[in-house]
């Protein structure tokens, strides 16, 4: 069924993009629903996997430009202090460092802007490889390459950045 | 070669795309600039953490996207008009119940018995003048065909009086 099909994989763009649990449910739901109200533009000859894909990256597009998901760097910075201590509460070590981890990164995900964040969802945490991310964008290879190659270094900066901020 | 073309070249470096020559031009530069090799030891961190960031969908997202009804939902969007006619309607008429059967807002309890009789009345004046259409149309037809019907009649009756004369007389 196409929900258990694809759902994890519009699941993690969203929650990738949009940085938590809630725009990302709300976005992957949206979506789903819109693949459903257009499923007699999809062409049968045609792959579904990236004609999903491409919806779901025009709709975290769309989504992000009606509703600003980036916020303050301030609001972000309280809001990693106050999800350390309530997973704290709650789960093992391990675990809290991990989502610790997952929670920082994918705030400073959201910094970048939203296409080459996108890029890096695909490549980097979906393992796509930059020809099937090419024919999604419809740009050529190098282009693809030398887009996420930006992506990663300006990522690598901000975390490093913000390392030798806080005396790290 | 420059940071800055370094730069470009990381990420290709990393994952050993680059031609022998090139490669060992990028390790030379990196053993020599401590920034570079910082820069390349965090996007090497950073790619080592990305999949970590993948989740499975959790349980309430999955059934909700389960229970999406595959094609009905343009038409709920068409149609849930309907649905709020309904609702402002069903809540009129409750609160008209409401005023009419209890005496919370005594002024409104007595419009709303003024309109209730006025309505009965015109409904019994209505009842009325179309039970006398009616009647007037019963007798407009009564009339118009039993005239053809008596005309009939009395031809036929003045026939066989003038055939039971002629037999009388012949």
């Amino acid at each position: 069924m196409m929900v258990d099909r694809y759902s994890k994989s519009v699941y993690n763009i969203a929650l990738n993009f949009a940085g938590n649990s809630d725009d990302a449910s709300d976005i992957t739901q949206d979506i789903f629903l819109k693949v459903y109200n257009n499923i007699e533009k999809f062409h049968e000859d045609g792959n579904f996997k990236s004609w999903l894909l491409r919806l779901a990256k025009n709709h975290c597009i769309d989504y992000w430009r009606k509703n600003k998901i980036n916020k303050s760097r301030v609001e972000l910075d309280d809001n990693i202090h106050t999800m350390a201590e309530d997973i704290g509460q709650k789960t093992p070590e391990d675990t809290i460092i991990q989502k610790h981890d997952a929670y920082f990164l994918r705030e400073k995900l959201k910094i970048l802007p939203p296409e080459l964040r996108l890029l890096i969802i695909l490549r980097d945490i979906q393992g796509k490889s930059y020809q099937e991310i090419a024919d999604e964008f419809q740009i050529p290879l190098g282009t693809t390459k030398s887009r996420i190659n930006r992506a990663r270094a300006k990522l690598a900066k901000i975390i490093l950045s913000e390392g030798k901020k806080n005396g790290m | 070669m420059e940071c800055k073309k370094i730069e470009e070249l990381l990420s290709a470096y990393i994952e050993g795309e680059l031609d022998a020559a090139a490669r060992q031009e990028v390790g030379q530069h990196l053993d020599a600039c401590s920034q570079c090799k910082e820069l390349k030891e965090t996007m090497e961190g950073l790619l080592q953490s990305f999949p970590e960031l993948e989740e499975e969908v959790p349980f309430y997202l999955k059934n909700r996207l389960h229970y999406i009804p595959e094609s009905q939902d343009l038409e709920e969007d068409k149609h849930s008009y309907i649905k709020w006619a309904v609702a402002v309607v069903g809540t009129f008429i409750l609160f008209l119940n409401l005023f009419y059967f209890t005496n919370i807002y005594p002024p409104a309890n007595r419009t709303l018995h003024g309109i209730a009789s006025n309505v009965g009345t015109f409904v019994v004046e209505t009842g009325a003048f179309f039970e006398k259409i009616k009647e007037s149309k019963d007798i407009f037809f009564y009339s118009f065909f039993n005239k053809d019907s008596e005309k009939n009649n009395n031809n036929s009756t003045i026939g066989t009086k003038i055939e039971s004369n002629g037999g009388k007389n012949g």
